[in-house]
């Protein structure tokens, strides 16, 4: 069952890019493709790869070389458009709140060249492990280089609202969590694969990699299906003891 | 392998970090109408004491360069803690100010807004100003620049009234004398 070819790992591999593909429909029934028009591209685009990439796989024509050039030029696209991704999501959590907006930007732009630093080191040292079978090394390694900037910069997302307290819609926050669990769980399957771990269990590899994808495009499901729950039914009231001690301590400062 | 290591302890770590803020954020929504209890009054005058450079230059005149370094540091200390002070309390204002935003009222909302945008400049000085501090404990004869969390404060006390009396009419707060 846990075998490459299995029913279990043809399912892993179709089913959440065919979810994926219903995903972008029900945005666009809702109207939601204005507001979050980089997923809708990247719904539609992960699906469009996948099922190429699936079709290429299970073609006896397709060499494996073919088929692991094809992998390397998709995964440079859907890095493009997840790092816009990435950016329509600050968009969404920064833009209704200026005091902070310049920050976050230039927070998150220095969190993303130190990620690239990174990466490119990583990448520096990661071993070529079989030089007839080069690229299938190298896409390995563009697979961790890929999800060590991605991943750090979700987490840099993450860390920047819940500092500021700052709330997200409820779908870009689906989004957000859906793409911050696939692309740390991607960056640990693919760290090990380009290091050379697991040689003789890649398949268990691979498929944790598509049943965690099959969660995230859940995840997504249920923050665009389930309506946004209301912070509270009615707002807060502000206490009065300490607005009363903060009007006074206001009358000092000001009459000083 | 030990690179793969550490990047699978990194992922993993990213992964646990992402998730613990998911969930607080769902307890957030739940556990809202308990803010206010969770707002910390502040000495503003005591505060402006503290950062008062003519203060520090009395002090530095008055004492030994080492007995000075020694003052310097304890009024350090406590001044990190009332902007840390300042900060929570701005972080407590921006939740109850997104939970007015959704207000009928559009004077309310208004005014939700306002002062989520106040709070959250607060807490952005606030972080610097403990930059500041930190930089100024190591170094205690080089200056401290912790005045905008004090105006900060000021201004965010304005905002927060005005919800207030938006919010409870009936309740009298009064305003600052002009």
């Amino acid at each position: 069952m846990l075998q490459a070819h299995s029913f279990l790992w043809h399912y892993l591999w179709l089913a959440p890019h065919v979810l994926q593909l219903a995903l972008a429909i029900v945005l666009c029934r809702r109207g939601l493709h204005k507001l979050f028009p980089v997923f809708l591209a990247y719904s539609i685009f992960e699906a469009i790869e996948e099922f190429t990439l699936y079709g290429m796989d299970v073609l006896p024509s397709v060499s494996g070389e073919t088929f692991w050039r094809a992998f390397c030029v998709g995964l440079i696209i859907e890095g493009l458009i997840t790092f816009t991704l990435i950016g329509e999501l600050a968009l969404h959590l920064l833009r209704p709140w200026p005091a902070v907006a310049k920050l976050g930007n230039q927070l998150i732009r220095g969190a993303g060249v130190v990620l690239v630093l990174l990466a490119t080191l990583a990448a520096a040292y990661a071993p070529i492990d079989n030089p007839q079978n080069a690229i299938i090394s190298r896409s390995h390694i563009l697979q961790q280089t890929l999800y060590i900037v991605l991943s750090g910069l979700v987490l840099s997302l993450f860390l920047f609202a819940a500092y500021f307290k700052l709330s997200w819609n409820n779908f870009a926050f689906g989004i957000a969590l859906g793409l911050g669990i696939s692309s740390c769980e991607h960056l640990a399957t693919w760290a090990v694969m380009a290091n050379g771990g697991l040689s003789d269990k890649r398949h268990l590899l691979d498929m944790l990699n598509m049943a965690t994808y099959h969660v995230c495009v859940l995840v997504w499901f249920y923050y665009l299906l389930v309506p946004e729950r209301k912070r509270t039914k009615s707002a807060v009231p502000l206490p009065e003891h300490n607005l009363e001690i903060w009007n006074r301590e206001l009358e000092r400062l000001l009459q000083q | 392998m030990t690179l793969a290591i550490v990047i699978v302890i990194a992922a993993f770590l990213s992964l646990v970090l992402i998730l613990r803020i998911a969930v607080s954020r769902s307890l957030q929504i739940s556990v809202g109408a308990n803010l206010p209890a969770q707002i910390q009054p502040i000495d503003v005058e005591a505060f402006r004491n503290l950062i008062n450079p003519m203060e520090d230059d009395y002090l530095r005149r008055r004492l030994p360069a080492s007995h000075f370094r020694q003052v310097r540091r304890a009024r350090l200390r406590a001044t990190s803690a009332y902007v840390r002070a300042a900060g929570r309390n701005a972080a407590v204002l921006v939740r109850i100010g997104e939970s007015a935003l959704s207000a009928g009222d559009p004077r309310i909302a208004d005014a939700a807004r306002a002062l989520v945008n106040d709070a959250l400049t607060l807490r952005r000085n606030a972080t610097f100003a403990l930059i500041g501090i930190h930089m100024a404990l190591a170094w205690p004869n080089s200056g401290l620049a912790a005045a905008p969390v004090i105006d900060g404060y000021g201004r965010l006390s304005s905002s927060a009234m005005l919800l207030g009396r938006l919010q409870n009419p009936a309740v009298p707060v009064r305003l600052a004398a002009h």
